[in-house]
C-alpha cells in the first residue's frame, strides 16, 4: 500500500513510518498541513494517514477538502482528543477511521490495512453477499455459516463479529477494533471481554476441525486466515 | 458625583422625575382653570346679565327710575358696584364708584380691569380708613328715545380682589408642589443610585477579590428577592462552577503527578539495573517497561476521561436513551467473561422509563461496575445486573455481587479519584473504574449509592456489594 502520512511529530512520524515500512508498505510523510495537502493531490495513495491538528492546515479542513475534491482515498485521523463528539467531527469531515493518541503501533498497522482492503472491495453496486475463507463460508443473505459444508449455529452477535473478522480475512482485527464495530463501543474495559468471546466463537468454527482459521496475533489481535 | 450621573438608575431616576413633573404641571394647570377659568366667565355673565336687566328698566320706567334702583343696589354693599353718569352735563347721578375709571373710556361695551380705592368700615359701620380693591366690569351708554340728546352712562362691576388672591395662593401653591416634586424626584434619585451603586460596588469588590486569587469569595445577597439578588445568585453559581473546575483541573495534575511518578520511577530504576546484565535480563526489563507504560497510558486516559467528563465538555449527555437495551447490550457482552471468571451474571429488567444521556458512557459506566465486582468479588458466584423504574418517574441501574462488600467507612471513598482500597492494592487497574462512574452520574445528574447487597447474609455469605445509578427523570434538568 502507498501511505500518506500527515504529522507533524517527526518523532512519532517517523516510528509509525519506520513500522508500516517494515510491514511493506510505501510511505510518504508530509510535516504539515499544506505540504500534505499537496502531496495528497500530485500522488496516488491507497490511503491517507491524518493528524487532526497539524499547522498551516488543520487536518479536519485538508480533508474536507480532498473530499471536496473529489478524493475518496480512505482516511484515518490520529487525534489526543478522543471524545465521542471529536470522533463524530473528524468522521463527518470524511474521515473513514479514527485512532486517539496515544496508540500502540499494531493498532495503528491493522486499522491501515483494513482502510486498504476497503478500497480494494469491490465497488458497492456489487456488493459482497459471501465471504470464505479456506473451508469457513459465511452467507450474509441467508445468514448462515458453514464449515466444510457443516452447518455452524451463531448467536446474532457472534456472526457479527464472525462477519466482521471475515471481511477483514488475513489481516490483523484488534481488541479494540471489534469492540467499535460489533459492539459499537469507543471505550476499553479492564476486562478481556473480547478474548472471551473470540474463544466461544473459535469453539465453535474450529472446534473439531484439524486446521484452525482463528488466530491470535500475539501482543496485537486475532486475525482469520487459512495460511498456516 | 460625577460616577453618579452617569448611572443608568440616575438616569431613570432624571427621566422619572421630568415625566412626574410634567403630569404633576399639566395637573395643576388644569385645576387652575378649572377653578379660575369658570369663576372668572361667571363674572362676566352676571354683569352683562345686569346690564340687560337695568338697559330694559331704563327703557320702560326712565332715567329717575334706573337712577333709584342703582341707589338702592348700591346701599347693600356686596361686591357689586355700580356708576351712573348723565351725559352730556357728567354729573355722577348714583353708584359707589367715586371716579370714573380711567381703563373704562376707551372700553366702552367691552370689560375693563381696574382698581378702586373703597373705604374699610369698622363693625360699627364707621370708616376707619381706605383700601384699593380689583375689579372688573363693562361699561354701556344708555340712550332714552324721548330724550335724545341726553344720554347715561351706566358701569357695573364686580369686586374679584378676593378672587384674585386665592388665585394668587393657588399659584403659588402649585408652584411649590412642583418644587417639591422635582426637589423629591431628585432626592430619592440620588439615594436609590446610591444604594444599587452601594450593592454594584460589592459585586466588583468580590470580582476583583476573586481576581486577585481569592476564589472562594462569593457575591453576598441582600436577601431582597430582586433582580440583583438574582443577579448575585447566577454570578454565584458560575463562580461555584469555576472553582470546581479549578479544582478539578488541580485534581488531575495532582493525581496525574502522583500517579504516574511511581511507575516512571519504577520503569527509570528497571532500565538502569538492566543497562547493567545481559542480554536475558534486558528483553525481561523491556517487557515489564513495555506492560508497565500501557497501564501508564491506560490510568492517563481514565484521568482525562474523568477530568473531561467532569468538566462537562464531554460528549453530549443529552439522548434520549433506552437504558434496558444498554444493559441488555452489556450483559452480552460481559456474559462469557463472567462465565469465565467463575461468575453467573444475571440480567434483571423491567420496563423503565427512558433517561437523557449517553449510551457511551452510561455503558462505560456499567462496565466499570461489572469490572469491578469480576475483579473484587472475591468468593462471589452471582452478579446481577439490574434495571427499573425507580421513584417519581426516574430509572436506576444496580449491578450486585455477592463478594466482601466494602465497609460502610470506605464507600464514598472509592468514589474519589484513584482510591483503590488497601486489601486491592495487589490486583491490577488504574483504581479509577468507580471514579469515572462516578464522574458519569455527576455528568447526568444521576445519583451514584453504594452499599450491601445482601444485609442480613447467612452463615457462610458475604455482605456483597450493590452499586445503584438513579438517574433523574428525562424531563427534568
Amino acid at each position: 500500500m502507498r501511505i500518506l502520512l500527515i504529522e507533524d511529530d517527526a518523532e512519532a512520524a517517523a516510528f509509525a513510518a519506520k513500522g508500516l515500512r517494515e510491514a511493506g508498505h510505501v510511505v510518504d510523510h508530509a510535516l504539515d498541513g499544506e505540504t500534505g495537502h499537496k502531496m495528497a493531490s500530485a500522488g496516488d495513495y491507497d490511503a491517507y494517514v491524518v493528524d487532526r491538528m497539524l499547522p498551516k492546515m488543520d487536518g479536519l479542513v485538508l480533508l474536507s477538502r480532498r473530499r471536496d475534491e473529489g478524493d475518496e482515498t480512505p482516511a484515518l485521523f490520529l487525534s489526543a482528543l478522543g471524545e465521542v463528539d471529536d470522533r463524530v467531527s473528524g468522521l463527518q469531515a470524511g474521515g473513514d477511521d479514527y485512532l486517539v493518541k496515544p496508540y500502540a503501533f499494531q493498532e495503528l498497522l491493522a486499522r491501515v490495512e483494513a482502510l486498504g482492503r476497503r478500497r480494494s472491495a469491490p465497488a458497492s453496486s456489487d456488493v459482497t453477499t459471501r465471504y470464505q475463507v479456506g473451508d469457513l463460508e459465511l452467507d450474509l443473505i441467508t445468514r448462515t455459516v458453514r464449515r466444510a459444508a457443516q452447518k455452524i449455529d451463531l448467536q446474532p452477535r457472534e456472526f457479527r463479529l464472525l462477519e466482521y473478522l471475515m471481511r477483514h480475512a488475513r489481516q490483523v482485527v484488534t481488541r479494540t477494533m471489534l469492540l467499535e464495530n460489533v459492539w459499537e463501543y469507543h471505550f476499553d474495559p479492564q476486562t478481556n471481554v473480547i478474548d472471551v468471546h473470540i474463544s466461544r466463537l473459535r469453539s465453535k468454527i474450529d472446534k473439531g476441525f484439524d486446521k484452525p482459521l482463528l488466530k491470535t496475533v500475539r501482543g496485537a489481535g486475532y486475525t482469520i486466515s487459512d495460511a498456516d | 458625583m460625577l460616577r453618579l450621573f452617569r448611572t443608568t438608575s440616575f438616569r431613570f431616576t432624571l427621566i422619572f422625575v421630568l415625566l412626574f413633573t410634567w403630569a404633576v404641571g399639566v395637573l395643576g394647570a388644569v385645576v387652575y382653570r378649572a377653578s379660575f377659568g369658570a369663576a372668572a366667565r361667571q363674572t362676566d355673565i352676571i354683569i352683562d346679565n345686569e346690564l340687560i336687566v337695568l338697559a330694559d328698566l331704563f327703557g320702560e320706567s326712565g332715567p329717575g327710575m334706573l337712577t333709584r334702583v342703582i341707589r338702592q343696589r348700591t346701599a347693600w354693599r356686596d361686591d357689586s358696584i355700580y356708576m351712573l353718569i348723565g351725559a352730556p352735563s357728567g354729573a355722577v347721578l348714583a353708584g359707589n364708584l367715586t371716579a370714573l375709571p380711567p381703563e373704562a373710556v376707551d372700553t366702552e361695551g367691552g370689560f375693563f380691569d381696574f382698581e378702586f380705592e373703597r373705604p374699610i368700615l369698622d363693625a360699627a359701620g364707621r370708616e376707619i380708613g381706605i383700601e384699593q380693591r380689583q375689579a372688573r366690569g363693562k361699561l354701556m351708554r344708555f340712550r332714552s328715545s324721548s330724550e335724545a340728546e341726553q344720554s347715561f352712562l351706566v358701569v357695573v362691576a364686580r369686586d374679584i380682589a378676593a378672587r384674585e388672591d386665592l388665585r394668587g395662593s393657588l399659584a403659588n401653591i402649585l408652584l411649590r408642589i412642583l418644587a417639591a416634586t422635582v426637589l423629591l424626584g431628585v432626592i430619592i434619585g440620588i439615594l436609590f443610585s446610591r444604594s444599587l451603586l452601594g450593592r454594584v460596588e460589592t459585586v466588583n469588590k468580590t470580582a476583583r477579590a476573586i481576581r486577585a486569587g481569592d476564589l472562594s469569595r462569593r457575591i453576598p445577597k441582600t436577601g431582597a428577592g430582586d433582580e440583583l439578588d438574582h443577579l448575585s445568585d447566577n454570578l454565584n453559581s458560575m463562580l461555584d462552577q469555576i472553582e470546581q473546575l479549578m479544582t478539578g483541573m488541580r485534581e488531575v495534575s495532582d493525581n496525574i503527578a502522583h500517579d504516574l511518578r511511581s511507575p516512571l520511577t519504577r520503569i527509570r530504576n528497571r532500565l538502569t539495573d538492566a543497562m547493567k546484565s545481559g542480554p536475558k535480563e534486558q528483553e525481561a526489563a523491556l517487557q515489564a517497561t513495555l506492560e508497565e507504560t500501557e497501564r501508564m497510558l491506560g490510568t492517563f486516559n481514565a484521568l482525562l476521561s474523568i477530568a473531561r467528563i467532569r468538566s462537562g465538555e464531554s460528549a453530549s449527555v443529552r439522548e434520549r436513551i433506552d437504558l434496558v437495551a444498554i444493559a441488555e447490550e452489556m450483559a452480552e457482552l460481559y456474559e462469557p467473561a463472567a462465565q469465565e471468571a467463575g461468575f453467573e451474571l444475571t440480567l434483571v429488567t423491567a420496563p423503565s422509563p427512558t433517561v437523557k444521556g449517553s449510551r457511551e458512557l452510561v455503558s462505560q459506566a456499567i462496565a466499570n461496575f461489572l469490572d469491578n465486582a469480576l475483579k473484587y468479588a472475591v468468593g462471589g458466584k452471582h452478579i446481577e445486573l439490574r434495571v427499573g423504574p425507580a421513584k417519581n418517574g426516574s430509572a436506576a441501574i444496580s449491578v450486585s455481587d455477592d463478594g466482601p462488600g466494602i465497609h460502610p467507612d470506605d464507600r464514598q471513598r472509592v468514589l474519589e479519584r484513584y482510591v483503590r482500597l488497601e486489601e486491592s492494592r495487589t490486583t491490577q487497574g488504574s483504581g479509577l473504574g468507580l471514579s469515572l462512574a462516578a464522574a458519569i452520574a455527576h455528568a447526568h445528574g444521576a445519583k451514584l449509592r453504594l452499599d450491601d447487597a445482601n444485609k442480613e447474609p447467612a452463615d457462610g455469605e458475604q455482605k456483597g456489594l450493590r452499586i445503584v445509578m438513579v438517574f433523574p427523570p428525562a424531563d427534568q434538568k
